[in-house]
């Protein structure tokens, strides 16, 4: 019985995607929509030539991967001093004194908004948007991080205290099995935040990734290599959030079976 | 004991201000006193502070004043953002209500949500032009994105023993919907209000960076083209302040509206 709900379930999926796909066929043979948007056979069929022949001077794979490290590498720095500065803020209330205006001031600014300003400190190659990364990832990620170590039940902590846990066993056992969850949520916002971030800025100045795709189809008045480039970006927004959540399911196994 | 207690608040709140000071005395010690950069690469808060008094009244060099950016911006981006709720809070109900429906246009819709808001300026401009429409179309679709998954995850939230109680009462699926569902679901639904207006508030930022003629967004490039870091900065300040006083609003909108439940 369920194995049959979880076929129906794949069977109507693939009828809606099916169905749109159609629509998006009929509208654009059959209306003036047809002259400005391309048929999803001519996009898809040219997203999966675009892997063996060059768009610009780089195949797909190239300008995928070359987004995703520049997304990659700060993403990893940035979750790496959000943690830290997280957990810090967290547990010493002077740290929290001494950071939380910054971060309440800082946060509200569009990570998008400091493209101008980064290119002016970082010039237009990647330090700028390795900047721009790191400021979209690690608000979030102290934040998230910060309400963690928040939610930590005082009574354990007290508890553990009392039968003479040191500091850096209340931190192994209690503190950080608490604030886990909380980091791969944050991680996870990040991701998405980051990866969008990552699009404009290759939107705004580039000479390959899949921003650039987009926008150079723009200028060139070229559709279809626009579509291609967002089917591009969903394909691997969707591939990198999905693999996140395996990885959070695998590694978080307590809090999933806690649910 | 709670004298103790605000005293021990107020001793943060000192430490609070004691690092925002010190923060901004750095900053105008390396600009303004040692000069260690100039104030094309980083301006002094002296100097922002005077551009930001002074834009308000001057339309050098962008063409408008400061106030005729932030409507500009806002036009756009409430029009978009209107619709973009319009639409997307009813379709999010109507997919978590029905379960056929849900299957088929799930599958699409979690395709398209990848998609970030910023992707389609280039499909819109080619589509319309640069101008109102454009911007106002791809603001319409990263909001409506987060408003279809927060009210859909706010039915579904539900509790089925809530239905149950209803059904044995005798409701009928309608009655089911606006008088159990829908109240259920409206925390979930503010919220997603809130997240939708963050996104199209970046959005628009985007938007206006890639083709506009008016905006925030156009000004903060425009004065980075010539170097002009103190209104990049203004800029900036504009939208952030913005942005927090319109989530403010609906938070606001949020706690008057929704009964016996918080906003988290």
């Amino acid at each position: 019985m369920r194995a049959f709900e979880k076929n129906k379930r794949l069977i109507l999926g693939a009828v809606g995607i099916f169905v749109f796909l159609c629509i998006w066929y009929i509208a654009t043979k059959s209306t003036t929509l047809g002259k400005v948007m391309p048929d999803p056979v001519t996009v898809f069929g040219g997203f999966f030539t675009a892997f063996v022949e060059p768009i610009g001077t780089k195949t797909m794979t190239m300008h995928i991967l070359i987004s995703l490290r520049r997304m990659l590498v700060p993403y990893a720095i940035g979750g790496f001093t959000g943690v830290l500065i997280g957990i810090l803020m967290g547990w010493y209330k002077v740290a929290d004194a001494i950071f939380m205006p910054y971060i309440q001031m800082l946060r509200p600014i569009p990570p998008i908004a400091w493209i101008p300003l980064s290119i002016i400190w970082f010039g237009f190659d990647e330090g700028s948007k390795y900047f721009l990364i790191f400021l979209a990832c690690f608000f979030t990620i102290a934040l998230t991080t910060y309400n963690g170590v928040h939610s930590v039940d005082e009574t354990l902590v007290r508890a553990s205290r009392m039968l003479g846990a040191n500091d850096r066993q209340l931190f192994m056992t209690i503190v950080l099995p608490t604030t886990v969850p909380y980091i791969f949520s944050g991680l996870q916002v990040a991701l998405g935040s980051a990866w969008a971030t990552i699009v404009a800025a290759e939107m705004i100045r580039s000479s390959e990734g899949v921003g650039w795709l987009i926008v150079r189809g723009q200028d060139i008045g070229n559709m279809t290599q626009i579509m291609i480039g967002i089917v591009a970006i969903a394909l691997t927004g969707l591939l990198i959030t999905t693999l996140m959540r395996v990885l959070e399911n695998k590694l978080c196994a307590w809090t999933v079976r806690g649910k | 004991m709670k004298n103790k207690q605000t005293a021990k608040m107020s001793k943060f709140l000192i430490i609070s201000v004691l690092s925002v000071c010190a923060g901004i005395l750095a900053w105008w010690i390396v600009t303004d006193v040692l000069e260690l950069f100039r104030s094309n690469v980083l301006p002094s808060p002296v100097k922002v502070m005077q551009t930001f008094m002074k834009k308000w009244v001057e339309t050098k060099p962008d063409g408008a004043t400061l106030l005729q950016h932030l409507f500009a911006s806002l036009k756009v981006a409430l029009g978009g953002y209107l619709i973009g709720a319009a639409i997307g809070i009813p379709l999010g109900i109507f997919m978590a209500w029905n379960d056929k429906i849900d299957m088929l246009v799930r599958p699409v819709f979690d395709l398209v949500r990848t998609i970030p808001g910023v992707a389609w300026t280039s499909v819109m401009v080619t589509l319309v032009g640069i101008g109102y429409m454009s911007k106002a179309l791809v603001i319409f679709i990263s909001a409506m994105v987060a408003m279809v998954i927060n009210s859909y995850s706010g039915i579904k939230q539900t509790k089925t023993v809530h239905l149950w109680v209803g059904q044995t009462f005798g409701a009928s699926n309608w009655e089911l919907l606006t008088k159990v569902a829908i109240p259920s679901a409206l925390p979930m639904i503010f919220t997603g209000l809130d997240v939708a207006l963050g996104s199209a508030w970046t959005t628009l930022v985007a938007a206006e960076l890639l083709a506009s003629t008016r905006g925030l967004g156009f000004m903060i490039q425009q004065a980075r083209g010539i170097f002009r870091l103190d209104i990049v900065i203004v800029g900036m300040v504009v939208i952030a302040i913005t942005g927090a006083i319109l989530s403010t609003i609906i938070r606001k909108i949020g706690n008057k509206i929704v009964k016996g439940g918080r906003l988290g």
